[in-house]
């Protein structure tokens, strides 16, 4: 009996996949030709939305029938995957396209074909519940190395051409509608990567990736060089990689402190500006403050050093406050940053003018900014950049992992967890959060010497006190404390605001809710940290506070 | 008789007007166990707090093993006083093992350069406090739960890893504050064996605790506190039938408490 329902859920995705989604009146309006009369004229040439829905529909009614692992789960998540995908449409095409009057009859044609697909993945998701448990299966717990390294192969580039589908399914920002097929297309990764967990293939891989671990992280950093050759490989997505990059190495650097150390602190990219600064003046730009054009590995370990030196700095009162105190003189570090290098003091910042004109970067007389071709292959310009920002975040990541598991990164966790008991354990606590704070920055400084490069002006505007908040809630949407968190968290936060372009209006709106939404559901951020749930900060007792 | 390893001698602590210790001393001997009993608000724990450096004592000093105590929690651990806490301190969201490792913290010395590039010298350092920290827990009898979060743990499971913790800085002295609170016989009984085989590894143990009977049966000396002075000092025989403990613990007999009333009837 159940199965009926699951079959007909199914169907339904692909009668609604088959419908017209507009009707005739509003053909020539405003929503894509495409998606309208199709049904009419050409039914089986689907494409975007409409063919995944028509994929999930037939697989719908195969899975029905397949004994899968984890099948209750698998229908679920492709009932929500159709449901969302339809309803995303549908809304888009009521706001978009005309209002409801997208959906009324005209020329005696319906297009129901949203509420069809909606109402299909809701009978899904009620039926799929209960639908049979499949078989029992059990991935291999140790299979043999060959088997690992294809299987740790194989779903990495599948993540590189999957993350490159992700980017590129708004069409690039000429396209009108970009932001609903762009929502469309996500809420279809989602069901997948929800169907993925359900089969239980993503936490093999994950365990595979840890016993492997040398090997995956080097078809990792493969695969993260790899996306220049797909169809993300354009100018424009380079560049919007490039900054998720720079803001990506920030965030792990911001994770020491924060998620590591548990010191909350709300003037964080003053770090990543001191290191842009200081490339900028190093950098020979004509309105820079020194006359001296450093090569850029120098100038970048000037900029990670200075800014390492503030980081100590402002640490430095962290021995005498905590929690939401510290929150406080962090935020009015950031504040006093961005106020001196607006008004220009000590003429390092150019004040309102900024520091233009900052020269690319160049290897072998190779601009950064120039496409080159490898082998015949013409790559988008900015590659360079691009690969120059992913060995950053590399390295990056590297120094995290080597912290966290480290005798310092545990007396950084003992802090976080309780500061009396790690004191009294022997740890040097003020030491240890002066060294948090002077790696954070450090890496914070690194980034912000390519960040000064790539965009070749540097403007206290970058730096202020939003940038702060986003970066921290990157790492907190992200999962505090991992480092794939700080890289999802930090994507987000920049790969939504360019493919959302339509609705800028309401980002900040949408964001906020975001991290409404995951603080109430998922407290521990997306990719939550193996076994510990890290805490923002460890609000400490009045009474104790009092006595202190 | 030797020099002993812990001394108190006359440590008051003032806290505004209250006199939470008045001349408190208290010398501890090597391979001794030290029981320190009293009501509630005697000072027991201000007093732990003095010997680990938490509170500088207002008069009075501590030495260990002849020298002066420093003054940081820190030091005082590094000098080799190591402590568990009344209400459990652990670190929760960390594994037992990783607890442990925090406890090794000042016995092993991988810098920041070091832990960055991952050398051998820092892998060697990291494989050794590890096998050191796994033995700790088979010590206390937590080898199958290393890698169980600490906040996941039993509560007597969770006392035993505090004092794992606690041997891991390599004391000479250990103050163990209520280590039997809120246990059932058993676990008292295995944590009473414990700590005669913490003893037998040549570490001096301070206990307190207000179960007299498992006091009694564990300590070489007992000093008794209340309201911050010492009230009598001896071994177990000595004060356990010393009037005076009595009537700290259950008051004065009830003829006594009539007498006194009709003194103050009277005037």
């Amino acid at each position: 009996m159940n199965r009926l329902w699951t079959v007909l859920s199914g169907l339904g995705f692909a009668v609604a996949a088959m419908m017209p989604w507009v009707t005739f009146a509003l053909n020539d309006g405003n929503y894509p030709a495409k998606s309208t009369l199709q049904f009419f004229d050409a039914p089986f040439l689907l494409t975007g939305f409409r063919l995944h829905l028509l994929v999930i529909g037939l697989l719908v009614v195969l899975f029905t029938f397949l004994p899968l692992p984890g099948r209750p789960r698998i229908l679920r998540a492709a009932g929500w995957a159709g449901g969302l995908i339809s309803l995303v449409n549908g809304a888009y095409i009521t706001f978009k396209g005309g209002g409801l009057g997208a959906i009324t009859a005209a020329d005696g044609k319906v297009a129901f074909a949203a509420f069809v697909g909606v109402a299909a993945g809701a009978l899904l998701i009620w039926s799929g519940a209960k639908a049979a448990p499949g078989i029992e299966f059990s991935w291999p717990e140790r299979p043999s190395r060959w088997l690992a390294y294809l299987a740790l192969l194989v779903s990495f580039a599948g993540l590189l051409l999957f993350v490159a589908a992700i980017l590129t399914s708004g069409g690039g920002i000429t396209n009108p509608y970009s932001a609903g097929q762009f929502m469309s297309f996500l809420a279809m990764a989602a069901g997948l990567i929800a169907a993925l967990g359900a089969t239980g293939v993503l936490r093999w891989i994950g365990e595979l990736s840890e016993q492997h671990r040398y090997f995956s992280l080097l078809v990792m950093l493969g695969c993260a060089l790899g996306l220049p050759f797909t169809s993300a490989g354009n100018e424009y997505w380079m560049t919007v990689a490039v900054n998720i990059g720079v803001y990506a190495a920030t965030a792990i650097g911001l994770n020491i402190v924060v998620g590591l150390a548990g010191l909350l602190d709300l003037g964080y990219v003053a770090f990543m500006g001191i290191g842009a600064f200081v490339a900028a003046n190093l950098s020979g730009a004509a309105a820079a403050a020194f006359d001296i054009h450093l090569p850029f590995i120098f100038a970048a370990i000037a900029a990670a050093l200075v800014a390492g030196v503030f980081g100590a700095i402002v640490g430095s009162p962290t021995l005498r406050v905590r929690g939401d105190y510290l929150a406080i003189v962090t935020m009015a570090f950031g504040e006093i940053f961005v106020r001196s290098s607006q008004n220009n003091i000590g003429g390092l910042t150019g004040g309102s003018n900024a520091i233009p004109g900052i020269p690319p970067l160049e290897l072998f007389g190779t601009g950064f900014q120039e496409s080159i071709s490898i082998g015949g292959y013409k790559l988008a310009g900015g590659v360079l950049y691009y690969v120059l920002i992913v060995l950053l975040v590399a390295l990056v990541m590297g120094v995290f992992a080597n912290l966290k598991d480290s005798r310092i990164g545990r007396a950084w966790i003992a802090i976080r967890e309780d500061e009396d008991a790690a004191r009294a354990m022997g740890i040097q606590t003020g030491r240890a959060k002066i060294l948090a704070f002077l790696i954070g920055a450090t890496l914070a400084g690194l980034a912000g010497a390519v960040f000064a490069h790539k965009t070749s002006s540097v403007s206290y505007e970058s730096f202020r006190f939003t940038e702060s908040v986003t970066l921290l809630a990157a790492v907190i949407l992200g999962g505090m404390g991992t480092i794939p968190g700080a890289v999802l968290g930090a994507s987000l936060l920049f790969v939504l605001p360019e493919t959302l372009r339509e609705f800028q209006d309401y980002r900040l709106m949408l964001f906020g809710l975001a991290l409404v939404l995951i603080m109430r559901f998922r407290p521990q951020g997306l990719v939550a940290d193996r076994h510990r749930r890290a805490e923002l900060t460890t609000v400490d007792d009045p009474v104790e506070v009092a006595a202190r | 008789m030797s020099a002993p390893v812990l001394c108190a001698s006359e440590v008051s602590m003032v806290f505004g007007g209250l006199v939470a210790l008045d001349s408190v001393s208290l010398e501890l001997h090597s391979g001794q166990i030290v029981g320190l009993i009293g009501p509630n608000g005697a000072g027991k724990t201000t007093f732990f707090n003095c010997l680990t450096g938490l509170y500088v004592p207002t008069k009075g000093r501590v030495e260990l093993s002849g020298s002066v105590l420093p003054k940081d929690p820190a030091k005082v651990t590094v000098a080799g006083i190591a402590r568990t806490f009344q209400n459990i301190r652990l670190f929760p969201s960390m594994t037992a093992l990783e607890n442990v490792l925090v406890g090794r913290h000042i016995r092993t010395k991988q810098g920041p350069l070091s832990t960055l590039l991952h050398g051998p010298s820092f892998r060697h350092g990291e494989r050794a406090a590890r096998s050191r920290a796994q033995e700790l827990l088979a010590f206390v009898g937590l080898s199958t739960v290393h890698d169980e979060l600490a906040r996941n743990l039993p509560y007597g499971d969770q006392r035993r890893l505090e004092i794992a913790r606690a041997l891991a800085t390599e004391p000479t002295v250990l103050l163990l504050d209520e280590p039997t609170a809120g246990m059932n016989p058993q676990e008292t009984e295995a944590t009473r064996q414990l700590i005669f085989a913490i003893r037998d590894t040549g570490v001096s143990v301070v206990v307190i605790e207000h179960d007299t009977k498992f006091i009694f049966s564990l300590c070489d000396r007992v000093s008794v506190l209340v309201q911050g002075r010492l009230l009598v000092q001896g071994s177990p025989e000595e004060v356990r039938g010393d009037p005076r403990v009595i009537e700290a613990y259950l008051g004065k007999p009830p003829e006594e408490v009539a007498e006194i009333v009709e003194e103050a009837e009277n005037e």
